[in-house]
């Protein structure tokens, strides 16, 4: 594809500058792709190097320390320690010791039993004095992949550490034979809150992100290359197992398998098409018509604007969950709606809203309307008052009407400072559990994908079939893993996508 | 420094780990503690108890004596009966138990879900409806029950609600109604009594009146009534630890189509509403729900009230009545490490099943019992829905277990008829394409799906039975030899399917005589070979 | 010449107000109605279950008294003390995290965010089930389910820095810097400087931290695990709305509605200016 300077873009007509805007846009797309290929490799090759590069690092510290540091390479923190900084090396020394007992005590029995995930399952016992049976339970694959994970982490926890000691040997070495003093206790735990301020205040989000964030998504990740599943729940029944790729096969295969009456992937695929039609639209019909709202009521000469503000903006309020049941069962088609319009005589036979596949669609996107608007609405509110008003008044003295002053003017101007919204907004509604859950529950049945575990409806979006999947007949967690590990590939590749051929969203300092 | 935030981080996750780790640690030598005691006693038992352990069960009521914390899971409506009745258990009880019990409302359509999610933290007893038992006892989230236990089950409820709780040669729980099944309800001043035997009519009426008919026949416990109404059936089979071992099922037959046209009936009209809630209130003048329903739908209806078993609908002159399911609730009890409780527990399922309780929902609820006994007894059989539902037993086919992704299969059934024109062949397409995602799931073996079947008009069947041949390297030949007139039709095809064929047009048999039918799956070719 | 184009144009712009006027109204009819319809079909008390009319032929409390006499209020205690307890922790999460973010620049920032972006990828339903074998190892589920349900809430919550950090890129470095010079250490430039200018995007976070319990359904009922005592609001009440109770506590569940809604409106509108500030302030930067 030709590429124009400015100055040649500017000589385009109206029609070739689009056509050339749309071009560059999708012409960046491979480009995008190759170079996020490009980066990961040497991403990778840079981790390579890294790591040879401290372990020359670690050598040469050990094979030039004195003494105290050889030490510490066994017990940590003695170098601080001996070189009287007490705090440092009794953290270093408490981490050690207590890495130790767990492994001993605990850990050494998770990693052990992590390849197999358990051996023996529940059995029965029957006690014939009483006359009953009796379950005993023996191993729990679960609780082996979960604290088998964790001790991981913990082990790759360790190592970082002790790397940290190791390191901190070299530099405090350094430091006094340049004939300088080492800093005490007392000027770390002054640093906590001025030079490293930064790490007290995210120690305790970061922990908790690591483990009720990090540490569950590596453990469902895993779960995707097992066999967990209501049949084998790793405790109470049968334990589960290593099934390698097993269930990507399974959900990627094109054979009618056991997806009933089609594959998997056939399911798969529909559900994804209608899950990023509906993001789209769902994000674009709102964002439209919320800006719309936002300037009818921000429009010179409209009164009471606080109280349409006010209106709108109580729906946010009211918790989805009663808003949307409430306004799902209004639509039935025994409900509020086709009751009162079919007394009224307007309609002979009740609206299919929820029945016809079609209908539940535009439904759904058309309520979701009604509960964006208002948040969209307060976002445009804001960013609209921020555009300069000379903008305008310039442009009305060259005679523009309103709509082309909405076109040059407020349009652009929204387009650039909400781009990084959109995009959260679109995969987040990639995601919207609560609207499809809540309203439709998925429904109309797609008969098609009748057997895909857990019954497919028209409405359901990847994040609703995942739900029902684990709570389907079959509690199939494994493919429920495979499942999220693909919408996060889809959202993952959108998001690089978009962020690499919109230059306005990647410099984040722009905005400062 | 760095150093000091990795040293926090790292203590706190150590602490975190020897939270969840520690406490996991104690648990495991405890179970293991555990698990040793009831194995010895198990072991133990049989110098002394030997062959008399029923009786001894009665006998060792002063080792259950104690008190015991319970947890059970009941559906919302009868959480203070099962309270109360608790508490008359424990004063009545010669064997010294005491139960502590926390009823949760849990619905029984719940049950299963719940339980199979985490089984250790679920109730030790619940209430559970039968469809669920296979999949409960793939969970061992069911107890299997002691020989005492199941004679008193054997004895005490009738025939079908004995056979609701059992899989293979065990019982696994208790009936506690037998009345989870479906009739009519409908509005008097809309249906006149005389209509209530025939569909046309009730739509008809509906029709005049705009009033609407709730009948979830988008769900696969309804619309298979219209296939048992019309002879068809569909049986899972389950080897002894409840696993499927196979269907046998003929929806997709003649007899089949003519239930399809049945549905097409009444989902084809516009006044047709897929719910199964009591609708009367927002414009249904019909609906065909079970007991649940009946306090709700009596206020609903005041003096319109009316009730009656499933109608009958007409194809090509003949009379079908619409059959239904008819099932159970059961009573669980969860699998118990201590077996002391385990027996304590059993106990108390069985007076919360007997005769008394039973009487007691029949009063409050009009639940209908599974108890022999109460189910004779006058309170029962007074109850108007009740009375309906008995009636329509007649009609209707106990619920076997079924496997669960079945209902989403079936109940496409309607979804697709709704969705034809109503001809034979796009209703005849609904059916095919149900028993291709029966088969897709049940993953036949290679050996079914590569077998060849005679199928046509051959040995009294009519297009609707496959009958097996058996190969000798690409030559295929029946297993039986036929008896053939002239102009009989059939065709050799493959997995039960009509992508593999043949020959294309149908075989006819130009002379009478008793052939065994042989294919040559290389080239297609059919041929008779004379018996004998 | 001049006077009439001047009408024409005054003619057209009341036109067009008129049109929006006609709009608007149409429009909060719109966003009103269902509430009005939840109202109203709370006091109805001929009949428990839907219909298809709107204002009750009876009036009363009999719902209220239903509410009053269920486990609702044990729920409506527990939603309360999760929303409260949130909206101290996730205020406090959030604002360490998304100031540090706004405001240093250290080696592990830019992966940092990068990490937690790909994070935020990953569905949120896939780690309910680990989630919740996690808090009942802990003890933590059933009837313990309010602290678990506080816990997960807050330990997460440190991923949602994005509104917040927004806001405080908007406050001028330049105020740090000078501070600094002056001999502040970082903590008293954030407690005596930034906070104090902070103020909206305090107030709409501890706002949606309180406000985001009250809805949430899917993950409580996990935690709560068929265990009344450990239940929601939402959890609770949408049981009443499944196929076997519905005909006898639908109204039931409009007043609940009510009584759920009714104080976090207030709520909201009373903080409504700090609210708008905060969405606009931070939601489009991030």
């Amino acid at each position: 594809m030709k590429h124009y300077s400015d100055l040649e873009f500017l000589r385009l007509s109206k029609g070739q500058r689009i056509g050339y805007k749309i071009g560059s846009f999708f012409y960046g797309i491979p480009r995008a792709i190759a170079g996020l290929f490009i980066k990961l490799w040497n991403l990778l090759k840079a981790a390579g190097l890294t790591v040879v590069r401290e372990i020359q690092d670690i050598c040469a510290t050990f094979v030039k320390g004195d003494w105290k540091t050889k030490i510490s390479f066994v017990i940590m923190g003695f170098g601080s320690l001996a070189r009287g900084q007490a705090l440092r090396g009794l953290l270093f020394l408490l981490f050690e010791v207590v890495f130790i007992g767990y492994m001993v005590v605990a850990g050494g029995h998770w990693l052990s039993l992590l390849p197999s995930l358990g051996k023996l399952g529940p059995t029965s016992e029957y006690n014939l004095v009483l006359d009953t049976y009796t379950t005993v339970y023996h191993d729990n694959s679960f609780k082996i992949l979960l604290y088998g994970v964790l001790t991981i982490f913990f082990i790759i926890a360790f190592i970082y550490t002790w790397r940290v000691n190791v390191k901190q040997n070299k530099i405090s070495e350094q430091i006094l034979r340049s004939g300088k003093k080492l800093k005490g206790s007392k000027d770390d735990l002054r640093s906590m809150v001025d030079e490293n301020f930064h790490a007290t205040l995210l120690a305790l989000p970061m922990t908790g992100i690591m483990v009720f964030t990090v540490m569950p998504i590596v453990f469902m990740v895993l779960v995707a290359f097992t066999n967990y599943d209501g049949a084998h729940n790793g405790f109470s029944n049968n334990l589960f197992t290593w099934v390698g790729l097993d269930n990507f096969n399974t959900l990627l295969s094109w054979s009618a398998g056991s997806g009933g009456g089609q594959s998997y992937s056939a399911t798969f695929g529909e559900i994804l098409v209608w899950t990023l039609i509906w993001a789209f639209l769902a994000t674009f019909t709102n964002y439209f018509l919320g800006m719309g709202v936002a300037m009818m009521i921000n429009k010179k000469g409209i009164r009471l604007k606080k109280m349409w503000r006010t209106i709108l903006v109580m729906t946010v309020a009211i918790p989805q969950f009663i808003s949307l049941l409430y306004v799902g069962k209004m639509f039935a088609r025994n409900g509020l709606i086709n009751l009162s319009l079919l007394n009224l005589g307007w309609i002979k036979e009740p609206l299919p809203f929820w029945e016809n596949p079609t209908w539940a669609r535009i439904s759904v996107i058309v309520i979701n309307i009604w509960v964006g608007i208002p948040y969209l609405m307060l976002i445009t509110t804001g960013i609209l008052m921020n555009i300069p008003a000379d903008l305008y008044e310039s442009a009305r003295i060259d005679g523009a009407n309103a709509w082309q002053q909405y076109r040059k003017i407020t349009l652009p101007y929204m387009l650039f400072i909400t781009g990084p919204y959109l995009l959260t907004s679109f995969t987040g509604n990639m995601n919207n559990f609560n609207v499809i859950y809540l309203l439709t529950g998925g429904a109309p049945t797609n008969p098609a994908a009748s057997g895909a575990a857990g019954s497919v409806g028209y409405t359901d979006l990847l994040i609703t079939w995942l739900f029902k999947i684990t709570t389907g007949a079959e509690s199939q967690y494994y493919l429920a893993s495979v499942v999220g590990i693909m919408v996060f590939v889809v959202v993952a590749f959108i998001s690089l996508v978009v962020y690499n051929v919109l230059p306005s969203i990647k410099n984040e300092e722009d905005y400062q | 420094m760095k150093k000091i935030l990795a040293i926090l981080l790292a203590a706190l996750m150590v602490l975190s780990l020897a939270a969840c780790g520690g406490g996991d640690n104690a648990s495991t030598p405890a179970d293991g503690g555990g698990a040793a005691a009831p194995a010895e006693g198990g072991e133990a038992a049989p110098a002394e108890g030997g062959e008399a352990a029923p009786a001894e069960a009665a006998g060792a009521g002063s080792e259950l004596a104690g008190t015991y914390d319970v947890t059970i899971w009941a559906p919302d409506a009868a959480v203070d009966l099962t309270k109360s009745q608790v508490d008359a258990f424990n004063s009545s009880n010669e064997l010294g138990i005491t139960i502590n019990a926390t009823v949760e409302p849990v619905s029984e359509a719940d049950a299963a879900s719940n339980m199979i999610l985490d089984v250790s933290a679920g109730a030790d007893l619940y209430f559970f409806a039968q469809d669920q038992l296979s999949r409960l006892i793939q969970a061992n989230a069911l107890t299997k029950l002691g020989q005492a236990a199941a004679t008193f089950v054997k004895d005490n409820n009738t025939a079908g609600s004995v056979l609701a709780a059992q899989a293979g040669e065990d019982y696994y729980a208790y009936p506690l109604t037998a009345d989870n099944g479906y009739f009519m309800y409908y509005d008097k001043s809309v249906v006149p009594e005389e209509d209530v035997d025939s569909l046309e009519a009730i739509i008809a009426d509906c029709e005049a009146a705009g009033k609407n008919i709730s009948y979830e026949l988008e769900n696969a416990w309804y619309n298979a009534g219209f296939f048992f109404g019309t002879g068809c059936h569909s049986d899972w089979i389950t080897d002894d630890q409840g696993n499927f071992i196979a269907i046998d099922d003929d929806f997709n037959s003649d007899a089949g189509l003519i239930a399809a046209k049945g549905i097409y009936k009444l989902v084809s009209s516009p006044i047709y509403v897929n719910s199964g809630n009591a609708d009367f209130a927002s414009g249904s003048a019909v609906v065909v729900t079970g007991t649940w329903n009946y306090a709700t739908i009596l206020d609903q209806l005041g003096d319109n009230f009316g009730v009656a078993d499933l109608p009958s609908f007409e194809v090509d002159g003949a009379e079908y009545h619409i059959g239904s399911y008819r099932g159970c609730k059961l009573l669980a009890v969860k699998p118990q490490e201590d077996p002391v409780k385990g027996a304590a527990l059993n106990q108390l399922a069985q007076y919360l099943t007997g005769k008394d309780c039973q009487l007691q929902r029949v009063e409050e609820f009009g639940w209908g019992p599974s108890n022999k006994e109460a189910h004779d007894d006058p309170l029962t059989q007074e109850n108007p829905a009740l009375a309906a539902l008995d009636a329509q037993n007649e009609y209707s086919v106990m619920q076997p277990n079924i496997h669960g992704s079945w209902w989403d299969i079936a109940k496409v059934i309607t979804t697709d008829i709704k969705a034809s024109d109503g001809s034979d062949d796009a209703l005849k397409a609904a059916l095919q394409k149900y028993e291709d995602s029966i088969a897709a799931v049940f993953e036949m073996t290679d050996e079914v799906r590569n077998a060849f079947t005679v199928i046509g008009t051959v040995a009294g069947t009519n297009w609707d039975a496959d009958l097996p041949m058996t190969a000798d390297g690409d030559i295929w030949t029946s297993n039986d030899a036929f008896e053939m007139e002239a102009g009989t039709e059939f065709k050799c095809r493959q997995g039960k399917a009509w992508d593999v064929a043949f020959p294309a047009d149908n075989f006819v048999v130009e002379e009478a005589g008793t052939y065994y039918v042989q294919l040559d799956a290389a080239s297609g070719e059919v041929t008779l070979v004379p018996a004998g | 010449m001049n006077e009439k184009r001047h009408m024409g144009l005054r003619t057209l712009n009341r036109i067009s107000n008129t049109t929006i006027y006609i709009l608007l109204i149409i429009i909060s009819v719109i966003w009103l109605l269902p509430f009005i319809f939840i109202v109203l079909q709370s006091f109805r008390v001929e009949s428990t279950y839907q219909v298809g009319y709107v204002i009750p032929h009876e009036w009363g409390l009999q719902n209220y008294i239903n509410l009053w006499n269920s486990d609702f209020k044990r729920w409506y205690l527990n939603t309360f003390i999760i929303a409260l307890a949130s909206a101290v922790l996730i205020t406090v999460i959030q604002l360490c995290m998304s100031y540090t973010l706004s405001r240093f620049r250290f080696k592990l920032r830019g992966p940092m965010m990068r990490f937690m972006l790909i994070l935020g990828m990953f569905p949120g339903m896939l780690t309910m089930i680990i989630l919740y074998r996690v808090l009942s190892d802990l003890g933590l589920t059933q009837a313990n389910a309010v602290p678990g349900l506080i816990l997960v809430g807050v330990a997460s919550s440190g991923m949602g820095y994005y509104v917040s950090k927004g806001f405080f890129d908007t406050i001028p470095k330049s105020l740090d810097e000078a501070a600094r010079v002056d001999g502040a250490t970082r903590f008293q430039v954030l407690y005596k400087i930034i906070l104090p200018l902070a103020k909206p995007i305090v107030i709409y976070t501890i706002l949606t931290a309180f406000m985001g319990p009250w809805g949430d359904f899917v993950f409580a009922r996990y935690v709560a695990f068929g265990t009344s005592s450990g239940y929601n609001v939402a959890v609770g009440m949408y049981s009443w709305l499944t196929n076997d109770q519905i005909a006898r506590m639908y109204t039931t569940f409009c007043a609940g509605g009510v009584i759920v809604a009714v104080p976090v409106t207030v709520l909201f509108l009373c903080l409504q200016k700090y609210y708008v500030e905060g969405v606009t302030g931070g939601a489009v930067k991030g």
